[in-house]
């Protein structure tokens, strides 16, 4: 019995000693860039003013009544721009169809050497001037019927901001 | 009498106890939040494929492995001027081996976890967090060490 007890405690020292732990050490980086939430305002809508039917009228992104958004964000930082458009603008039971959407992009507030691309559902990339400024320029087309009903119509465009 | 009897616990000692080289840890992917808007928290979650950190170990199977992770209470902004506070939670880790029965086990990474390799000899830990920029958190690029230390038994 002795014996055995003395045979069990060198196997458990043996067992101890050659399982010795050994430790290993790895790391890795956390890492979080941080950004300025970004703003954006509708700074001016989309105005077709006065249109006949029958005839389409086009406003362009340079024209004094075409969509205005302005965005401040991080500076230099990347940013998506999606677009929820409307396909008619509404007057009560009426609809007026608009399309042909085009867009500008400008560091300043203006459409001069602006970078044009078009607006859709899609993300368009872009990116904030080096002051974190950025306006979005939006025209479009709209296609009256010949028997268009005459009424104030309008629709809803929305521009959504995301860093990438 | 008695050097008979060591012998083959010598012998068998020998052929249990862990190679050096065989048992490692490696980090092979950093957790990364990528941007985040002040103000508002951010979490990685611990499956997330790409923002997920990641590290890789070997050892030997039915052998036991104790983790212990050295967690970051703050990350310090590159270039000095602020720190951005991250923590982890109680199921922000997840071990599994690396065969294809291995069962994914999610463990809390704020204290050690041991685990005995049972399906695979080698196995890979996945840590998620989350930051916690505030209101007035400076810009920049934040980043900060976590460690991961295998005890091999």
């Amino acid at each position: 019995m002795r014996i055995v007890t003395r045979a069990s405690a060198v196997v458990a020292a043996l067992f101890s000693l050659t399982t010795a732990a050994q430790a290993q050490s790895a790391n890795i980086q956390a890492l979080a860039t941080v950004y300025q939430p970004i703003s954006i305002t509708g700074t001016r809508d989309l105005d077709f003013g006065t249109v006949f039917p029958g005839v389409a009228k086009s406003i362009g992104v340079a024209a004094a009544t075409s969509g205005q958004f302005q965005l401040g964000g991080q500076a230099s930082g990347n940013v998506n721009l999606t677009f929820t458009l409307p396909t008619d603008l509404v007057f009560g039971a009426n609809n007026l169809p608009i399309g042909t959407w085009t867009g500008c992009t400008s560091a300043t507030n203006t459409t001069a050497g602006c970078a044009a691309f078009t607006p859709s559902g899609t993300a368009t990339g872009s990116a904030f001037s080096g002051a974190g400024a950025l306006w979005v320029f939006v025209g479009a087309t709209v296609t009256p019927a010949a028997a268009q009903a005459a009424g104030n119509y309008t629709g809803t465009v929305t521009l959504t901001a995301a860093y990438f | 009498m008695r050097p008979c009897l060591l012998l083959p616990l010598l012998l068998l000692a020998a052929a249990v106890t862990p190679v050096a080289g065989q048992s490692t840890v490696t980090g092979i992917r950093d957790l990364n939040f990528g941007i985040v808007i002040r103000g508002v928290q951010t979490t990685v979650a611990p499956g997330d494929p790409i923002r997920s950190g990641r590290f890789y170990a070997r050892h030997l199977l039915n052998r036991p492995v104790q983790l212990r992770f050295t967690l970051p209470t703050t990350l310090a902004r590159v270039g000095g001027g602020g720190t951005l506070p991250i923590s982890f939670g109680a199921n922000d880790a997840i071990a599994q081996g690396t065969a294809g029965n291995s069962v994914p086990t999610t463990f809390n990474p704020n204290s050690p976890r041991t685990f005995v390799l049972r399906t695979s000899a080698d196995f890979y830990v996945n840590l998620g967090g989350r930051v916690s920029p505030a209101a007035g958190q400076a810009t920049g690029a934040y980043r900060g060490t976590v460690t991961l230390t295998c005890t091999f038994f």
